[in-house]
């Protein structure tokens, strides 16, 4: 018999090909929607495809609705729901209502993304060799956490010193065992080149970026990121959020924090060098200043610093330096106008501007379409 | 098709030691052919629902990655995989140690037993590896002739179905369907392909000469509905897959519990050497156990055909008889549930102040299991007079029906009817129809 599973690979790829063109075809959907945010884990991104698993009759809830309105299949409001308790669970498959959820490589998100707006492949610039860790529990050790105990292993040594001690009762056949006889799994750990980068997130949080702003950027950050780390095997990035001062600040931070006061840009551009200067060379990382705003500045003279730190400190170090202005009700936008004076015939420098989430796909073509 | 079978000599030699000593033990099978594989070619074979050739479908694809991830992440792993059939296959995993292997193989004798015995499996397709591979190569066939897209889409349609069945047919028709359903014979399956080809459908009255009401929903469907003969095969071809896996379903209990405690009996009555103790109850124990709340059929399977060894009964007679709600309603008792939940005899009293009611238990699990854990849904009529509307009812138990889902099911219903559907249930206690018609489906006022 030949290799049994020739077959099943070819059903297997039929199976990532339907996925494939079902998220393919939501992916404009999925770029201005900001629904894939919250469904990132370790390298994927779970995707519910209600549509996709073949419907049975069976038992389920209907949260108390029995009248009409749910003809549709795929309705929102249930869906949300059935998914997140597949999410927390992942309770014995087959039984019970939920909803596929197909779980995609965010490499393959990335590639999808990459074909959808005609991405290059970036360039690495300096390819520093980061090390990075690989490695499976396949050793023991003597020491370790309750939950990677191996029990057939503590068992077996309690019960060879309780025999060889002379303490082996077969008519009460009972093991202590003591400290020493506890192994633990363990992880054994390879060691693998990486070429790295570092994405600087920089968002104005000034009074005047609202919600709405917040999120576009947000939905910005993911998908750019989502580009990068598909480019970079080792992608770190910076939240560094201003107002009149800036500060680097976590993720979650970085995506609801809302200030209000003044706005000097340069302050953020001051913040995102240091951290080169300290963590980043640019021999090592490659670099990736993105800066979101509504394009209000605290003064002239405070962007006229801003252009003269970009010259002459970041975009040397930087492999592209990226603006998105978001609208916002006050923002007069005067910030974008100014850069692309100053940087006219300057490609290493990108603007654009964020009307709505709408513009997002658009935005990230520009961004990204360089391949730098 | 055969499977070549070349076990290394050490693994045969364990087979046969095995093999006689389930002999000796009473137990009674066709042949066991082990066959021995890499875990991703389990994987894939698993799947296939045991099978290493079967039709082409994106869903057992969809499933082998589940398998596979689950694999790959350490989450789960196939120990075991057997197969009902003469001979009866069994597959081996070549990463496992040699006790796991000894124990898969005891395990597996006992399925195979049960497989032969069982009565529910009495009808079942003992050529099934066979009858699989003419099914594909039907499939592949009418792919070549419909295109792939077509047959996907019925196939889809097909298979969303497949629960429409009756897993527990009178016994007499169980025989006869190996002959006429199972199995189809020349004539019939002519008769059925030359059934679409007819000019003028019959008249609506002389269509539906159905005894309702029908449990085997498919079976009408496939005689009834107005398929071209392509649709109709696909249709014959799914239903008599489902038929061949339905016993396995309602008796998933009985035949795991069966197969621990004989790989349990027989390991440990001399089958073991004294080094490999430990590992054998690490690894039957893995297998047995289940976290608070976790529903785990070799445990409840295992505690119930000992405690019928404990109360002097007949195994090997209730082995023959039983599905999983028979064998619970025949085994369990209040003794039975206490012990299972770990109760010691002098804390009962505290147990049952608790809560814990045996008979409630019991019959939540009864409910649980029956028909295979599926709703039961049968057609009611099918109005001979006007367009030929089918009406179907669901046997409510006190579970309501999942009714996204229900809809989108009665959609595919729909579609392969040809006509309208109506589907009567009952939801938080009150009476509900849901009607489909041309891709449309709405709730409905159930006219008293």
């Amino acid at each position: 018999m030949a290799s049994p599973l020739y077959r099943i690979e070819s059903d297997h790829s039929r199976f990532r090909e339907i996925v494939r063109g079902r998220i393919r075809q939501d992916l404009r959907k999925y770029l201005s929607s900001g629904e894939l945010l919250g469904r990132v884990g370790d390298g994927v991104v779970s995707i519910p495809l209600p549509q996709i698993e073949l419907p049975q009759f069976r038992f389920g809830e209907n949260d108390g609705d029995g009248e009409g309105g749910e003809g549709q299949e795929g309705e929102s409001g249930g869906d949300a729901k059935e998914a997140q308790g597949q999410g927390a669970g992942q309770a014995g498959d087959g039984e019970g209502n939920h909803v596929l959820e197909v779980e995609v490589d965010l490499d393959d998100l990335a590639d999808m993304l990459g074909s959808e707006l005609e991405l290059p492949n970036i360039e690495p610039r300096g390819a520093r060799q980061m090390e990075s860790e690989a490695g499976r529990y396949n050793g023991v050790r003597r020491a370790g956490p309750n939950s990677l105990r191996h029990f057939r292993r503590s068992y077996k040594n309690a019960l060879k010193r309780t025999i060889a001690a002379g303490l082996w009762d077969p008519e009460n056949p009972m093991i202590v065992p003591e400290h020493d006889d506890f192994r633990y799994r363990a992880r054994r750990v390879s060691i693998q080149p990486d070429s790295s980068a570092v994405v600087f997130h920089m968002m104005d949080v000034s009074g005047s970026m609202g919600a709405e702003q917040k999120q576009v950027v947000r939905m910005q950050a993911f998908w750019i990121d989502t580009w990068l780390r598909r480019q970079y095997k080792n992608l770190e990035v910076v939240y560094i959020v201003h107002d009149a001062a800036a500060r680097v600040v976590d993720s979650h931070t970085f995506f609801h924090l809302r200030e209000s006061g003044g706005t000097k840009i340069s302050s953020a551009y001051e913040l995102c060098l240091r951290q080169i200067h300290e963590r980043f060379a640019p021999e090592d990382y490659n670099i990736y200043p993105f800066h979101y705003s509504d394009g209000d500045n605290w003064s002239a003279r405070d962007t006229e610093l801003c252009v003269n730190l970009l010259r002459d400190e970041l975009l040397p170090r930087a492999n592209q330096f990226c603006y998105a202005q978001v609208k916002s009700a006050h923002g007069s936008g005067q910030f974008k106008k100014d850069l692309d004076l100053a940087f006219m015939d300057q490609g290493h420098v990108v603007t654009a501007g964020l009307d709505s989430r709408e513009d997002v796909p658009e935005s990230i073509r520009l961004f990204l379409g360089s391949g730098r | 098709m055969r499977i070549k079978t070349d076990l290394p000599s050490v693994l045969k030699y364990h087979a046969l030691v095995i093999e006689s000593a389930a002999r000796d033990a009473g137990l009674d099978f066709f042949d066991v052919v082990f066959e021995l594989l890499d875990a991703r070619e389990v994987n894939g074979i698993a799947a296939y629902g045991g099978f290493p050739l079967r039709y082409p479908s994106w869903r057992f694809g969809m499933d082998y990655e589940r398998l596979q991830k689950g694999y790959d992440w350490g989450l789960s792993k196939i120990y075991e995989l057997v197969i009902n059939n003469d001979p009866t296959y069994a597959y081996l995993v070549r990463s496992n140690s040699l006790l796991e292997q000894k124990l898969v193989m005891a395990h597996v004798y006992g399925h195979a037993d049960f497989f032969k015995n069982n009565v529910w499996f009495k009808g079942t397709d003992r050529r099934m590896l066979e009858t699989m591979g003419r099914h594909a190569a039907r499939v592949r066939k009418l792919v070549d002739e419909q295109g792939q897209d077509r047959v996907d889409c019925f196939m889809d349609l097909a298979l969303s179905l497949e629960g429409l069945i009756d897993p527990y047919p009178p016994s007499r028709e169980a025989g006869s369907r190996s002959e006429s359903g199972a199995v189809l014979s020349e004539r019939r399956l002519h008769a059925l392909l030359s059934f679409g080809n007819e000019e003028e459908p019959k008249p609506a009255a002389a269509r539906f000469a159905a005894d309702f009401p029908v449990a085997d929903v498919l079976g009408f469907l496939m005689e009834h509905a107005p398929l071209e003969r392509w649709e109709r095969e696909l249709l014959s071809i799914v239903r008599e897959e489902a038929y061949y896996f339905a016993p396995q379903r309602i008796t998933k209990v009985a035949n795991e519990g069966w197969a621990c405690f004989w790989h349990s009996k027989l390991l440990t009555g001399g089958l073991l050497d004294s080094s490999e103790i430990v590992d054998f109850a690490d690894t039957h124990a893995g297998a047995t156990a289940a976290a608070p709340g976790q529903f785990n059929p070799y445990k409840l399977g295992l505690a119930l055909w000992r405690h019928a060894e404990r109360a002097g009964q007949d195994l090997f007679v209730m082995r023959r008889v039983h599905n999983d709600v028979s064998l619970i309603n025949a085994v369990c008792d209040e003794e039975f549930v206490m012990r299972y939940h770990g109760v010691r005899p002098s804390d009962e009293r505290r147990a049952r102040e608790a809560g814990l009611n045996w008979t409630e238990w019991r019959d939540g699990l009864l409910a649980q299991l029956t028909n295979g854990g599926q709703p039961r849904i049968r057609a009611r009529s099918c109005d001979t007079k006007s367009e030929g509307e089918l009406v179907l009812e669901h046997l409510h138990d006190g579970r309501d029906l999942q009714l996204v889902t229900a809809k989108a099911t009665l959609d595919n219903v729909a579609k392969i009817w040809g006509r309208r559907v109506e589907l009567h249930s009952q939801v938080a206690a009150k009476p509900v129809a849901l009607a489909a018609e041309n891709g449309k489906v709405e709730q409905v006022e159930l006219s008293a």
